[in-house]
């Protein structure tokens, strides 16, 4: 988690036009030029800073992605006549321009999107296993949620990060999408193993109701004893979910697999970060929100005897 | 007292499980049916809809200049924009241009007003920018005596700067009365615009009234609330100019003699007889009720994008046939039964698709083959926990009961944080992030209601056995690895 960190910490993530407004040109060819003279010839254009990226287009020609700033409807004829000027049977297969103000707009949409999702997991989290009360309260169930999509995200998006700096792909809509796909397989995947503790829980414990009064008020306090200590409830809980956890995961990642190897080049990215994020959701849930709930319960009653 | 309420038979009660069961595999073969008669027949009702990615085309974005306008006046205003523009992307011919209104969420404080139109087929995105850009924008707007005299009195002051220092002063913002005077002609919006435009046609003049005989012209005819809203300017504004301004350009400020109450105008302004058809023709297709700006564009070659829905279609059928088989191999018979339900909740959505209808584009498509392997997850949390029982030496029938009220409480609160999660994703969305939210939050009910349907049903109908009966179909019925 800290690795991740560190990775998108000091290479960046590459933001694609979609956030940062800008064009972007697809242009393939039969036969495609030299890169470096196509670089010189759309800089005789002044467009500013470009760059220009070798790649493959969806009918297998080879192709360049151009990237420009956001282009005026003239702007947009010159470069696609420049272009087309070299190379054999170039043309233009893809274009868009996105202004900069709806870049700014989208990702700041992208930012509330993830962290309204995030809270309203929290909140359910804690609300489904309210009254699960021993040892450790519901909230800390919602909060070590949190903490695990924290990672489940930091994951790909990390690889992302990678991505970007070996490859120059970009960050695009398709990313965020991908990464509020894998917050909820995450979350999916948590809530199991945490449904396996609440249900071990009740069936291993003891009920102990006590009356006393005060100030002529009846109360009644309940308390419960655990009649396994609660690592062990948590462990069989995961033992118990293990099977289950890894077949969705196989399904999941062999439907990505036939995504990223079948389906077409603009998904790719998409599969490839997605199945980064199953892969960490499943140890996730597995080896840190399990293993975390159990620490925290430990050092509460550690604390509580001091 | 009938046969039918008498206790009913073990017999009877196989008898009717297997009956559901024939009557949902024929429901959902003849959704199936459906489904593909839709997606093949070119004259079906409800085809499927793909969108631009898919099959090509051009996507524009406008942003409206609303900033003159009246907050509550704006949704009508935007309307309009919508029905003229729409009217004039007809001209291409293509199957189905969409002209849509989008207002940008409260995450900016003041909310943009944008119109995305998208021209399935048409790759040429200049030829549609041009064309959209011959709607012309008709404002008349009142000579603001005011406002005249400050920037006859601001010029004033610069010409004396200008004679006082020898050389030109910078006089920027001069202020009066605590607003900046604007250097535009001098003269103030009514409201009357080329929304309330009926028809326009060329005329040309009769040489009578101070015009230049058979000089060409554009007569207007206005809507009724047009017509009066004209009448009552002209009423209360005798003697004064009305500017008639065309994209923003001054055309010609005549002046109003006596109230117009007939609800025509003519336009004049030295046009060509060839500028005046060309203005009469734009204009009858409806003029911009507020001015638009083009923000974004986006083309997709026809070829890419059947390329991306066949690479699209072929990764959805491999998915699904290795995502079936797994689970044919690893659970056996409930496996297959999990096919069953898997297959149903493939032809359910397509329906959906079709019925609703769900814009498919590349994302989608992604979207939909990564459900494909999620979907299954409340079969695999029930066969799990069937398997348990079942190795405890309960019958098979019992265990799947069993199975189905022990999972239920995962299965409701993974599905209910998912569909939480959908909604939330669909109200702050863009378009194209909503379209994902939707075909999210469909897939996770849908994927439950298989679950809890078809599995429950096809899995009961199974013939009921033990572990212990060590038979071939015990084997079967029994899942996974078992210690």
């Amino acid at each position: 988690m800290l690795g991740s960190a560190l990775i998108i910490g000091s290479l960046g993530l590459n933001l694609g036009i979609d956030f940062t407004g800008g064009s972007l040109t697809e242009v393939s060819y039969e036969i495609a030029p030299n890169k470096t003279e196509l670089e010189n010839l759309i800089n005789t254009q002044n467009l500013g800073g470009i760059s220009v990226r070798a790649s493959v287009d969806e009918a297998g020609r080879d192709a360049y992605l151009i990237r420009t700033r956001d282009l005026s409807e003239s702007e947009r004829v010159e470069l696609e006549s420049t272009v087309t000027s070299l190379g054999e049977a170039g043309e233009i297969s893809r274009f868009t321009s996105i202004g900069p103000v709806i870049g700014q707009e989208l990702r700041d949409k992208a930012l509330y999107a993830i962290l309204g999702v995030v809270l309203i997991i929290v909140i359910y989290v804690a609300f489904a296993f309210r009254g699960i009360g021993t040892p450790v309260s519901s909230w800390t169930y919602g909060a070590i949620t949190i903490f695990v999509l924290v990672h489940d995200v930091l994951v790909p998006t990390a690889l992302m990060s990678i991505l970007g700096y070996v490859a120059g792909i970009e960050v695009d809509v398709l990313f965020v999408m991908a990464l509020l796909a894998v917050l909820g397989y995450s979350v999916n995947d948590t809530i199991v193993v945490f449904d396996r503790v609440r249900e071990n829980l009740m069936a291993n414990r003891v009920e102990k109701r006590t009356k006393r009064e005060e100030a002529g008020v009846m109360y009644e306090d309940v308390n419960y004893t655990l009649t396994k200590p609660y690592d062990k409830i948590v462990g069989e809980a995961v033992r118990e979910t293990l099977a289950r956890s890894i077949n969705t995961s196989l399904t999941t990642f062999i439907a990505l697999l036939a995504l990223y190897f079948l389906g077409g080049a603009v998904t790719q990215t998409f599969a490839l970060i997605l199945m980064a994020g199953v892969l960490a959701g499943t140890y996730s849930s597995l080896c840190i929100a399990s293993p975390l709930v159990v620490t925290y319960a430990q050092w509460r009653a550690k604390k509580e005897t001091n | 007292m009938t046969d039918s309420s008498q206790p009913q038979t073990p017999n009877s009660q196989g008898f009717i499980r297997a009956f559901r069961a024939l009557i949902i595999v024929l429901a959902v073969a003849g959704l199936a049916f459906w489904v593909y008669q839709n997606a093949v027949q070119p004259e079906a009702d409800k085809p499927f809809k793909l969108g631009l990615d898919l099959a090509g085309g051009s996507h524009l974005v406008y942003e409206a200049d609303v900033s003159n306008i009246d907050a509550a006046e704006v949704p009508e205003l935007m309307s309009v924009l919508r029905d003229v523009i729409e009217r004039r992307v007809n001209v291409f011919g293509v199957s189905e241009p969409i002209v849509q209104v989008e207002s940008s969420s409260f995450v900016t404080e003041e909310p943009i007003q944008r119109l995305v139109v998208e021209l399935p087929g048409v790759s040429d995105v200049g030829e549609a920018v041009a064309e959209i850009g011959r709607t012309p924008l008709l404002e008349f707007k009142l000579y603001d005596e005011a406002l005249a005299a400050q920037q006859e009195t601001l010029q004033n002051l610069e010409s004396l700067g200008e004679s006082a220092t020898g050389s030109r002063a910078e006089i920027g913002n001069v202020t009066i009365d605590g607003e900046a005077i604007s250097q535009e002609p001098p003269f103030r919006d009514t409201g009357l615009t080329g929304r309330y435009l009926e028809t326009a046609a060329l005329e040309f003049a009769g040489g009578n009234s101070g015009q230049l005989s058979n000089e060409p012209l554009v007569s207007v005819r206005f809507t009724a609330e047009g017509a009066e809203l004209f009448a009552e300017i002209t009423r209360n504004n005798v003697n004064k100019q009305l500017g008639i301004f065309l994209d923003g350009e001054l055309l010609s400020a005549p002046n109003i003699n006596e109230p117009i109450t007939g609800g025509t105008a003519i336009i004049s302004g030295g046009f060509t007889a060839e500028e005046a058809r060309a203005l009469a023709q734009n204009l009858s297709f409806g003029a911009l009720p507020v001015p638009i700006e083009l923000q974004s564009t986006q083309t997709v070659g026809a070829s890419l994008g059947a390329e991306v829905l066949g690479k699209g279609m072929q990764a959805g059928v491999y998915g699904l046939g290795l995502v079936l088989l797994f689970m044919l191999l690893w659970y056996r018979l409930p496996g297959l039964v999990a096919g069953a339900a898997l297959l149903s909740y493939v032809t359910i959505m397509l329906a959906l698709f079709q019925l609703i209808p769900v814009t498919l584009t590349a994302a989608g498509l992604a979207g939909f083959v990564l459900s494909l392997g999620m979907a299954v997850d409340a079969n695999v949390l029930v066969f799990e926990r069937m398997k348990e029982e079942y190795a405890k030496g309960i019958s098979s029938r019992e265990a799947a009961s069993i199975g189905f009220t022990r999972a239920w409480s995962a299965i409701r609160d993974g599905n209910i944080t998912s569909l939480l999660s959908a909604i939330i994703l669909f109200w702050f969305g863009t378009s194209l992030v909503k379209g994902f939210a939707l075909v999210f939050g469909i897939g996770v009910i849908m994927s439950m209601l298989t679950a809890l349907v078809v599995t429950r049903t096809l899995l009961l109908t199974l013939p009921d056995t033990k572990k212990s009966a060590g038979t071939l179909l015990a084997t079967l019925l029994g899942n996974g690895i078992q210690k």
